[in-house]
């Protein structure tokens, strides 16, 4: 399928369904075509609907600077002043803009949305009541004219002369090959959910969805972008084994936690990593409480748990015969991820959503502005669109050199048949890649452990000849596992970087177990060697406010 | 880890095949869908979605 547009998406969840409507609005003559893994009706991360918009700067209430003191608490510094700002000040408009779409924000009896706590310095999070919400963007970028190309998993971007040119895939089903030559592209295909392993031994039952196996930031990375946050490497509490989230809606409406030896825990703003510590120091099991709350209250909490984001707990809590009124809800850690959403991890983007190639976007979970969270991924879809839409009326179509595009077609074409008899299941090597990452890449790190995972990637990438792929589904398994083991070794490098302990446990190394603000307070950047294609890595100055 | 079908109930619209955002879900020979990869999430989208409610996604054995 040869594909030619204005404007490319890779990615249709929240970040690329706004900014394909956005593009649109912005100038309904520019043709805007979306590349989905998925089917767009349900794809990203929140296939499923969402509870709450985390970041809303409402006027009179709150202002961007206060949302500003809690993101460099939140980041512990190491954040740019103007994107984070952007998010903030973008905000209650975006809050407008899909209300406006009939997405329900529920008010107080005051008519005031309902807000809550989570932030070091005031109510940002703003309770949303949208099981819909991705048919409603679906819907959206279906009336404004967009173009869909589902199932289909971009391999590699068209690159020419430093300037991102379009990108190439193959349809996961029928294994056609495709290419979309485009003015401009913008990456909105999430963060890297699949890295360490669930301690559940699923491979699949991660906390993020399962789609994003880091797809954006091996194919950024490749085509010559910069990188950054890869040491950040997170995980949270939560239900035990299942891995859904719950935290928010349960502890901001009463609910508490508490340790085996049945002493409450202090959360201080929903603060993960005091949980995690009483897992490690010994004081686990550790559990959500909820019997002393009203009827009332945990009869909403069910209802919001049941009927959005993961209504599979109501099934996974009756299978194990526990009530809420009654029972403890007990919390595990999920495995590790890297996400620019709830993480600090991702592509370099300034305020505008320009990464550092030119004609590449990027936003959303697989852009670094430090927890920016849903918020962020429809603010900067929006700001990347109207960017996009100005990159498209002062650039012509770059002429694509055909002979990368043979090359690509190729290489795949020929991975069907010479490893349609390989002697390892594509299962079976991502068990082994993800163990591998457990064993090595995540806290507690030190340089010899670190190493120990640069000791088998050159193996693991020897191995690839003999993954068996028997159909196009299995082959794309197959090129996300290649994604994985590239944020693995990015992860790698950045954390041997930062000769230090920062973010608390998520980058905890023995052999640098305190943090160092004199000297490190900056960004470990990432870059591909243009010689070597090597990683390399940078260290780059925190931008504060009023810089460019 | 089984789709349960009820096959009094499925059209066999396919519709569950084409929501299904980790792209699991074939119909059998007879015409009834059924997870052909073991990459399942759990999400729900093939229930909630199916126009005749047909389906019931069970939670895979390892983390049910």
């Amino acid at each position: 399928m040869n594909l030619e547009t204005d404007i490319l998406v890779i990615g249709g969840g929240s970040a690329g369904t706004m900014a394909s409507i956005v593009a649109k609005e912005q100038n309904p003559d520019v043709d805007v075509i979306i590349i989905e893994k998925g089917e767009i009706n349900r794809s990203g991360s929140i296939a499923m609907g969402m509870d709450a918009l985390n970041i809303v700067v409402q006027p009179e209430i709150s202002s961007p600077e206060s949302y500003m003191e809690s993101a460099y608490v939140a980041a512990e510094g190491i954040l740019d002043y103007k994107p984070s700002f952007v998010l903030a000040e973008r905000s209650y408009s975006m809050l407008k803009r899909l209300e406006s779409w009939g997405v329900r924000f529920p008010r107080d009896n005051d008519n005031k949305y309902i807000s809550l706590q989570v932030h070091a310095k005031g109510s940002f999070l703003v309770e949303m009541d949208s099981p819909e919400l991705k048919l409603i963007l679906a819907e959206k970028v279906r009336e404004a004219g967009v173009k869909v190309i589902n199932r289909t998993i971009i391999t590699k971007l068209l690159v020419e002369n430093e300037q991102v040119i379009g990108a190439m895939g193959f349809n996961i089903r029928t294994g056609e090959f495709v290419v979309c030559k485009a003015k401009t592209t913008i990456l909105a295909n999430g963060g890297c959910s699949r890295f360490s392993l669930p301690n559940s031994g699923y491979l699949y039952g991660t906390f993020d969805y399962p789609g994003n196996a880091g797809d954006g930031y091996s194919l950024a990375y490749r085509a010559g972008a910069q990188l950054t946050g890869f040491e950040y490497t997170n995980c949270s509490p939560l239900i035990k084994d299942l891995n859904c989230p719950l935290l928010y809606i349960t502890l901001t409406r009463g609910a508490e936690v508490i340790n085996a030896l049945g002493e409450k825990i202090d959360l201080e703003y929903v603060s993960t990593q005091n949980m995690l510590k009483e897992l490690r120091e010994g004081r686990g099991p550790i559990f959500i409480k909820m019997n002393h709350l009203p009827e009332e209250r945990i009869q909403e909490i069910e209802r919001i748990l049941f009927t959005t984001e993961r209504p599979i707990q109501k099934k996974f809590w009756e299978n194990r015969g526990i009530d809420f009124r009654e029972g403890l809800i007990e919390l595990g850690e999920t495995e590790y991820q890297l996400c620019g959403g709830h993480g600090m991890t991702g592509i370099v983007v300034n305020e505008r959503a320009e990464t550092t190639l030119k004609g590449l976007y990027a936003a959303g979970d697989v852009a670094c502005v430090p927890f920016q969270h849903l918020t962020g991924a429809f603010v900067f879809g929006e700001v990347a669109a109207e960017e996009a839409v100005k990159f498209v009326s002062k650039n012509e179509q770059i002429k694509v050199n055909q002979e990368q595009i043979n090359a690509e077609e190729q290489q795949l074409l020929s991975l069907m048949e010479k490893n349609k008899n390989g002697s390892i299941s594509v299962q079976d090597f991502e068990y082994k890649v993800r163990r591998t990452i457990s064993d090595y890449v995540v806290p507690p790190k030190n340089k010899t452990k670190l190493n120990r995972f640069l000791w088998w990637l050159p193996r693991f990438r020897e191995d690839l000849k003999n993954i068996r792929i028997t159909d196009y589904h299995e082959l794309s398994k197959f090129q996300e596992i290649q994604f994985i083991l590239d944020c693995a070794e990015f992860s790698v490098y950045a954390s041997l970087t930062r000769e230090e302990s920062r973010w608390g446990w998520f980058h905890y190394r023995t052999d640098f177990p305190e943090k160092n603000d004199k000297n490190w307070k900056k960004h470990v950047v990432l870059e591909k060697g243009i010689k070597s294609g090597e990683v390399q890595t940078l260290l780059v100055p925190i931008k504060e406010g009023g810089e460019n | 880890m089984p789709l349960i079908v009820d096959t009094e109930l499925c059209t066999s619209c396919g519709e569950c095949v084409e929501r299904c955002p980790m792209d699991i879900i074939r119909l059998n020979d007879d015409g009834y869908p059924y997870k052909k990869y073991d990459e399942c999430w759990y999400c729900g989208v093939c229930e909630e979605d199916c126009p005749e409610k047909a389906l019931v996604l069970d939670i895979p054995f390892l983390v049910k």
